[in-house]
């Protein structure tokens, strides 16, 4: 690392639209940590939010941002990553964006593994929407669109992602800051893509999932000094606990990316020359003579 | 038997049908190409049904001297290899034309049995079976018939057949090659007093081509500078993805299969974001799902090159057959206004050239491009001049790869033309955000309606900086003639035929075959019909589409009819000469 990057290298002029006390400050704020501390610089980070509370994260990023339509973060930043293999890729969202409208898009996005970042800000509601019930929310919250209780039980995003071939999976708690600088620069170094799930409080919507309750309901996997991150029985388990919410990094593999897959080659495709008159181009013609 | 009394040279359509899977598109290919190396211009049409096996399914071949860009009136030679393919077809059938069918189990009916076409009936099944061996040579028995009847070039034959089952090892092209000589001696034997009425001369094979829209469309994406493309697979679109994934890596061009249209779309931008000349194709269905997504590139200012494959909709429709509906959705579609371009080629050359412009108009526009074909054209081969890629100019706009000073450099600013600055990631300096929503000139989310005004008209604006840069329609026929047309697309072919057809008969007309649709041309289209006492506005759809841009453009106008065809299939050029006799002998016009 050659330069010496500090957060502030990574703030935007923009103020936030966040209401005081949401989670999402939290994220924000270990995400520029963690960018200085990697030594990455804005201009070589691509950041593509989708929409809600959380996809406005984009906007206070200092990097090349990127905040498209509702649910499909994750198609953006996979084109991104094959387009210019040396950017840092980081995708950012909501519990809703990435698991309701976007969820066809996350489980491709993990079984592909193309060596990206992927954030979800979890605060279990649609906060931007003002509060309806999200694919996270428990069952029974009672929200506009569900004032007897929501009728469909919550979807483990990290479980799906598991079953799914993730091959980084991690959870963190945004009120824990410097657990989750750690768990989003691990991320990030890992190659292939890696799935941060944060839980992220809405503290305007949210009356349920508080600080407080999480506090109450949150325990590290590494709790237990044995766990084995690389063992996937073990990460199943863990994520099958109903009393707590495991946090920490739950699964972790290496297998290969997608750009080692689909044989990209070490310069960016970015850079690829363009001839036209390029006489093999001009060679493909035989073909059909 | 009335074989008709003069002989045809150099000049006939031939259809093959069947069974979907048996073989016809292989044996389609195979005369197709035999055609252009006698030094024929010819043009497939596929009609095939919908699925894998099985369900009737033919393949026209159309061959002359001149270049034909679709369908004649009538089918000239049909070889059929069941008793569906003769009940479907028979009535399209020219008078003096014949049939070879295949009789090893079927026999055709006496009231289907037209008296004036040549019947040929063979049991190519059976000599397959029991002379050759192999059941599935009757097809190549029947190229050996069918070329000893019309007289294509037996050599050439052999060679091209060859050409063909080379991979498969010599054993197959042995059994090929009897099997062409079996078809020719059947004919020796049995009707050598009995001609077809149908002859070719063979001339030289010029400089020239035999090519598929598609083909021509993933070509012309990569001499261009196409190094992404996602898709999600859609007839009659797929053939893209595929031709790309075959010959792209090497030019470290990236495909990717996405999961569905919604990704297609939006990896498509993330890709032209980072700096990456990219596109998708498509059709009906797969559009539909990535109206969402237009719009962001139309708001982020993302150049990208939408190919939309027409089929028939709505819904699943008739997923292997033509239709021209989508012009309405390309042009309408999508909640807010964006600018955008819509394009359409007119034949095969043409849609390698208009789809390289393409990759230009959205870089130097940075909006969304697309390039509307359709299945009579994008999966219909033709022969084609040998392509010039000095034509091919890439012209990057306003890519900003130098560093840019923070603060003072802005992706969205107000310019002239409307047009920004575009900086890519990694460009130092260029950190910004590119927002969906409403933004000032730094991407700063902002809903100020000052800017608001001003970032619709900068938007807008690119429409008419483009213009000069748009492919301008194409006039074919007498310019003064007061009898106008006007289409787009694959219907090119059966106009221009239509045209000069009516010009022997003595009716002049002109045809304006319009290649941006989008901004529509309205001057041009205005000055086209100014003096004339008719406009017909052929297309293929229910609604006139067209036809109703054109009246939305320059008023209601009592002159003008739309000429419709709407049953999944190409028109033939009686169906365009047709109305306008109908139309001039009720008006009493003169000439006709
Ligand atoms: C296609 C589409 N449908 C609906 C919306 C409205 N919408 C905006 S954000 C959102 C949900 C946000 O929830 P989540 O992703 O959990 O983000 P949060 O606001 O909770 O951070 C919805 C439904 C939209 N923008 N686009
Ligand atoms: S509504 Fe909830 S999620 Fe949105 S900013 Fe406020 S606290 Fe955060
Ligand atoms: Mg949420």
């Amino acid at each position: 690392m050659s330069t010496v990057m500090s957060p502030k290298d990574f703030a935007t002029a923009t103020p936030s639209w966040w209401c005081p006390g949401c989670g999402d400050f939290g994220v924000l704020s270990a995400l520029k940590q963690a960018m200085a501390e990697l030594g990455k610089t804005p201009k070589n980070v691509a950041f593509i939010s989708g929409i809600g509370c959380s996809g406005k994260i984009s906007g206070y990023l200092h990097s090349y941002a990127f905040h498209g339509v509702h649910g499909r973060a994750l198609p953006v930043a996979q084109a991104v990553k094959l387009a210019n293999r040396n950017l840092t890729v980081i995708a950012a969202g909501g519990d809703g964006d990435g698991y309701a409208i976007g969820a066809g898009h996350f489980l491709h996005a993990v079984r592909r593994n193309a060596d990206i970042t992927y954030i979800v800000m979890d605060n279990q509601t649609y906060g931007l929407t003002k509060g309806q019930s999200s694919p996270t929310s428990m069952t029974g919250y009672i929200t506009g669109t569900s004032p007897q209780g929501n009728p469909d039980a919550p979807i483990n995003g990290l479980a799906v992602a598991l079953a799914a071939g993730g091959s980084f999976l991690a959870r963190g708690f945004s009120a824990h800051p410097k657990l989750l600088v750690d768990l989003i620069k691990q991320a990030v170094e890992h190659k292939g893509f890696s799935l941060v799930e944060v839980m992220s409080p809405c503290v305007t919507y949210n009356k349920i999932n508080t600080y407080a309750w999480f506090k109450e309901n949150v325990a590290y996997v590494t709790e237990n000094e044995h766990y084995d991150p690389t063992d996937k029985q073990q990460a199943f388990e863990a994520l099958s606990r109903e009393d707590k919410i495991p946090l920490g990094i739950i699964y972790r593999e290496q297998r290969p990316t997608l750009e080692t897959l689909m044989h990209l080659a070490e310069m960016p495709t970015v850079n690829a020359v363009l001839d036209p008159q390029a006489p093999e181009l001009v060679a493909l013609q035989e073909a059909y003579r | 038997m009335d074989s008709g009394s003069h002989l045809i040279v150099n000049d006939i359509e031939i259809m093959f049908g069947g069974q979907a899977g048996d073989g016809s598109l292989t044996t389609g290919d195979l005369i197709a190409g035999v055609f252009k190396r006698m030094g024929l211009e010819v043009y497939t049409y596929k009609d095939f049904p919908s699925r894998i096996r099985g369900g009737h399914t033919n393949y026209v071949i159309r061959a002359g001297r001149h270049p034909n860009y679709g369908m004649a009136d009538f089918v000239d030679g049909l070889v059929a290899f069941d008793l569906e393919a003769v009940e479907a077809h028979i009535e399209e059938m020219r008078p003096g034309g014949f049939v070879i069918f295949d009789n090893t189990s079927e026999t055709v009916p006496d009231h289907v049995k037209r008296p004036d076409v040549t019947w040929y009936e063979i049991p190519l099944a059976k000599i397959a079976k029991e002379d050759l061996g192999l059941e599935l040579v009757r097809n190549t028995i029947s190229l050996g018939v069918l070329g000893a009847l019309i007289g294509m070039d037996p050599q050439i034959m052999r060679t091209d057949v060859t050409g063909v089952y080379k991979r498969k090892g010599d054993k197959v092209v042995d059994i090929n090659m009897r099997a062409i000589q079996a078809g020719e001696d059947y004919v020796k034997a049995h009707f050598a007093e009995w001609p077809s009425g149908y002859a070719l001369e063979a001339a030289r094979d010029g400089e020239r081509l035999l090519m598929m829209g598609n083909d021509a469309i993933g070509y012309a994406s990569l001499v261009a500078g196409c190094r992404f493309i996602a898709g999600y697979p859609i007839t009659p679109a797929t053939d893209i993805l595929e031709w790309m994934a075959k010959y792209g890596p090497k030019y470290g061009a990236v495909t990717i299969q996405a999961e569905d249209e919604l990704a297609a779309i939006t990896m498509t931008l993330g890709a032209s974001f980072t700096g990456v000349r990219a596109m998708t194709a498509t059709s009906g269905p797969g559009q539909a799902l990535m109206t969402e997504a237009i719009g962001l590139a139309g708001v982020l200012e993302i150049p990208v090159v939408v190919v939309e494959c027409a089929r028939t909709g709505p819904s699943t429709g008739m997923p292997t057959k033509t239709e021209q509906s989508n012009l309405n959705h390309l042009v309408f579609s999508g909640h807010g206004e964006i600018p955008k371009i819509v394009i359409s080629p007119g034949t095969v050359e043409d849609s390698f050239y208009l789809t390289a412009l393409a990759f230009n108009l959205a870089e130097k526009y940075q909006m969304p491009v697309f390039v509307l074909t359709e299945q009579a054209l994008c999966q219909s081969k033709a022969t084609l001049p040998v392509l010039d890629l000095s034509r091919v100019k890439i012209d990057r706009g306003k890519l900003q790869t130098d560093p840019v000073v923070f603060g003072e450099y802005k992706r969205f600013a107000f310019t002239e033309d409307g047009v920004s600055p575009r900086v890519i990631p990694g460009v130092e300096g260029g950190m910004h955000l590119a927002p969906g929503s409403e933004h000032n000139e730094l991407g700063v989310i902002t809903e100020n309606p000052k800017n608001r005004a001003r970032m619709m008209e900068k938007r807008m604006g690119k429409m008419v900086s483009a213009k000069p840069d748009l492919p301008a329609p194409l006039v074919h026929g007498d310019k003064n003639a007061r009898i106008a047309v006007i289409g787009y697309g694959a219907n090119r072919g059966p106009i221009v035929e239509a045209q000069t057809r009516l010009a022997a008969a003595g009716t002049a007309t002109k045809f304006l075959e319009m290649r941006t649709l989008w901004p529509f041309p309205e001057e041009e289209v205005r000055a086209f019909i100014e003096e004339t006492d008719h406009v017909f506005v052929v297309e293929n759809n229910f609604t006139g589409q067209l036809e109703r841009l054109v009246r939305y453009v320059v008023g209601p106008l009592e002159r003008m009819h739309s000429v419709l065809k709407y049953n999944g299939r190409p028109f033939r050029p009686i169906e365009v000469i047709e109305p306008i006799e109908r139309f001039a002998a009720v008006r009493g016009l003169a000439g006709v």
